[in-house]
């Protein structure tokens, strides 16, 4: 008797297809052609009203030397190496605080969560105020112990708003990052921690050369799609900064939606040039991710 | 038999739906759209309100739909809609957007409207190639608001036109801060041009019309000694604390509500400040003690132009070139362009409208603004037009981050000024 199982027949591959059809057409629609269309763009110098004008690789060209764009460029590196680290390392730490039962943890895991259901713009009002040179709470705590000398206009000054608004986005997304660690944490099998124990292995050793370890594959991920996230950042930068102080956050992102929206232009051509090129860098980032860390060995215990 | 059923009823769904979309677009046949900026200003609703009222009331049938932007959403959501050719019928939009002009997406509007009934210059400030693209429905001026009850406090006396010294301005700004106040309210954090104030003021009063024409068209180096005798003098004014520490931050606004509440002695603002000012209270509008004065930006040292003040149109309302419903467009600004409108517009904003209309008619009780405005501008000579509307990429960038943001707020030098406006600006 053949055990090989029958080939479906060919009226399931077209029920197939028509269940498929309207996502891989949505798909197609709104990512794979805007972003070809994009590529497309950035050889053109785009008139409205009038048929565009192909320029090679003028765009790239005058890319190469923009330093705002190589100064975005190098605030958005900084903020996606930061920020996952942070993120990442502060969400571990509550995660083991939370996995250790720590008194409270129901609440603190609910506290803790909810800066990531608040949307960036309640985000950059709330900080905004919280960074307010006057009145904002930073500052007035500083002034009550005694450190007024300390206090900044956070927002304001080039050498501290990059970091302001890293450590706000940190403040908004750790709790993610705290919750998939315990998941991870929770899923760990029992026998092998079990094990640890019975041989005498205390909580930090346990914590250090075990649990860590087997979730590391967790927090990789976690680092590299913080990485990949934090690439594109463009909201709260735009809400609370827009790029200011002398361009101190300008990040890829906003340089583009400038480029497109804020100059006196609708030429879009250049600005579909900057999009190309880090979408291109994105990109590279995550093929080099996927092979730098693939998992060759299966963990066994 | 399930199919054919299925199919049936399929297809008189897909039916009903053409049904309902052909009902709605014959619903917007006689619908105007107008995209604008205002809607948290309760005058400019209220005006906008009675110009639809009656342009509904004299065609039959027509509907008038306007959308409120925040004001920087308006420009990408037309620039966004104009391309797709699903902008509005009317549209606002400002004089430093001429790219909306430059790309085609505005119709000339001579020989539509009642330019008879626009004030002359207005017409003239916005001929572009010899068109023009807008009905005006404000200008306004540069002004130093200021609160008459601090400045006694100080024990200053201004002179009767205004105007002080570089020297005594700066001293009258030293006192403030002294005495806890903030010398000088600005806010950027959400507008383009209010750090530019003071700066290019004095800018103008120094180099004179035509120099200042020449600096903004990028003929006049910011190398040159006069722009950097300006640039020290204003350094000088930042080093004496007389801008707010949350001036990158402040958004305008709020500098209404610090200029009210926080000790504020003066206000750089455009004479459009009445139509946020004069709205009540609980609405952000000024206290109903506030003692508000109207004076000069400071005479400069051997200033070739000491009586000269930026004039500006506010904005204005267009037609899309791709519009529709061109008949509705043009009966809508001609309702616009009414004397009764202008006045309308002066009565509830406080702020003189770009149509012609009788002044003596205009009676509430802000006559006395109007006082204080006219006795600050007497003998003026006015330049039209702000900074934005001359600058453009990466000089208006340039413009916006630097002159605007960061030397106001004292994070570059005059030197590194210079050089940065020179490298976006300057054209040789």
């Amino acid at each position: 008797m053949s055990t090989i199982p029958p080939r479906p027949p060919r009226h399931t591959w077209r029920v197939i297809g028509l269940f498929l059809a309207p996502a891989v057409a949505a798909y197609l629609l709104l990512t794979v052609y805007p972003v070809l269309r994009t590529i497309y763009n950035s050889l053109l110098e785009i008139r409205p009203r009038e048929p565009s004008v192909f320029v090679g690789a003028r765009n790239y060209v005058q890319l190469a030397t923009d330093k705002t764009f190589w100064l975005a460029v190098k605030h958005t590196v900084i903020w996606a190496t930061l920020a996952p680290l942070l993120e990442v390392g502060i969400g571990l730490l509550l995660a083991l605080g939370l996995y250790a039962r720590v008194p409270m943890a129901r609440f603190f895991r609910v506290a803790w969560f909810a800066p990531v259901l608040i949307s960036y713009v309640v985000v950059s009002i709330m900080w905004s105020w919280l960074y307010n040179y006057d009145w904002g709470i930073v500052n007035i705590a500083l002034r009550a112990v005694g450190l007024e000398a300390l206090q900044k206009a956070w927002l304001g000054e080039p050498r501290f708003a990059l970091a302001a608004l890293i450590l706000v986005d940190v403040w908004k997304w750790t709790a993610f990052h705290m919750v998939v660690c315990l998941a991870a944490l929770q899923g760990l099998p029992r026998e092998v921690l079990e094990a640890a124990e019975i041989d005498m292995c205390g909580w930090v050793r346990k914590l250090r050369f075990i649990a860590v370890p087997m979730i590391a594959p967790t927090l990789l991920g976690l680092l590299v799609l913080g990485f990949i996230g934090k690439m594109k950042v463009f909201d709260l930068v735009w809400l609370m900064t827009q790029g200011g102080p002398l361009w101190s956050t300008e990040t890829v992102s906003t340089y583009v939606y400038k480029r497109a929206f804020d100059w006196n232009t609708f030429d879009l051509g250049y600005p579909s040039a900057v999009a190309t090129v880090w979408f291109a860098a994105i990109l590279a980032c995550v093929i080099l991710f996927v092979t730098l860390f693939r998992q060759r060995d299966t963990l066994e215990y | 038999m399930r199919l054919v059923k299925r199919g049936i009823t399929l297809s008189v769904l897909a039916l009903l739906a053409v049904l309902v979309a052909s009902l709605a677009a014959h619903a917007q046949d006689k619908t105007l759209t107008i995209w604008t900026m205002g809607g948290d200003q309760p005058g400019w609703v209220k005006w906008l309100d009675a110009i639809a009222g009656n342009f509904e009331k004299n065609n039959s049938g027509a509907k008038v739909k306007i959308t409120y932007y925040d004001k920087s959403a308006l420009l990408v959501a037309l620039k966004t809609a104009l391309r797709a050719k699903q902008g509005p019928d009317v549209v606002y939009h400002e004089p430093d957007q001429m790219e909306l002009v430059d790309a085609g997406y505005l119709r000339p509007l001579d020989g539509i409207v009642p330019w008879d009934k626009v004030q002359p210059w207005a017409r003239e400030a916005w001929t572009i190639k010899g068109h023009a693209y807008g009905i005006p429905y404000s200008w306004y001026t540069n002004e130093i608001f200021y609160n008459k009850k601090l400045m006694a406090e100080l024990g200053v006396t201004l002179p009767a036109t205004g105007q002080v010294s570089q020297a005594d301005f700066l001293g009258i700004l030293k006192k403030a801060r002294a005495a806890n106040m903030e010398p000088m309210v600005i806010g950027v954090g959400d507008r383009p041009f209010p750090g530019a104030y003071l700066t290019f003021e004095m800018l103008l009063r120094k180099l004179g019309p035509a120099d200042y024409q020449k600096l903004l068209d990028g003929k006049l180096s910011y190398a040159d000694a006069r722009v950097i005798s300006v640039l020290r003098y204003a350094k000088e004014i930042v080093d004496a604390g007389a801008l707010p520490k949350a001036f990158a931050t402040l958004k305008l606004s709020d500098s209404y509500q610090v200029f009210f509440q926080r000790r504020g002695l003066m206000f750089p603002q455009g004479t459009w400040y009445s139509q946020r000012a004069f709205a009540p209270a609980d609405k952000g509008g000024q206290p109903e003690d506030f003692s508000l004065g109207v004076m000069n930006f400071p005479a400069m040292d051997a200033g070739a132009c000491n009586n000269c003040r930026t004039a500006a149109l506010s904005g204005g309302y267009g037609v899309s070139a791709d519009t529709k419903q061109l008949g509705l467009a043009t009966g809508f600004l001609k309702e616009m362009a009414t004397p009764e409108m202008g006045e309308l517009w002066t009565t509830l904003n406080n702020s003189p409208s770009g149509v012609l209309f009788d002044p003596a008619k205009v009676q509430n009780q802000y006559a006395w603004y109007f006082k204080e405005l006219d006795r600050a501008r007497q003998g003026s000579k006015y330049f039209i037009g702000i900074p934005l509307n001359f600058v453009t990429g990466q000089c208006r960038e340039t413009f916006i981050q630097v002159i605007n943001k960061a030397f106001p707020a004292g994070l570059v030098s005059v030197d590194e000024t210079v050089r940065q406006m020179n490298e976006a600006c300057y054209k040789g």
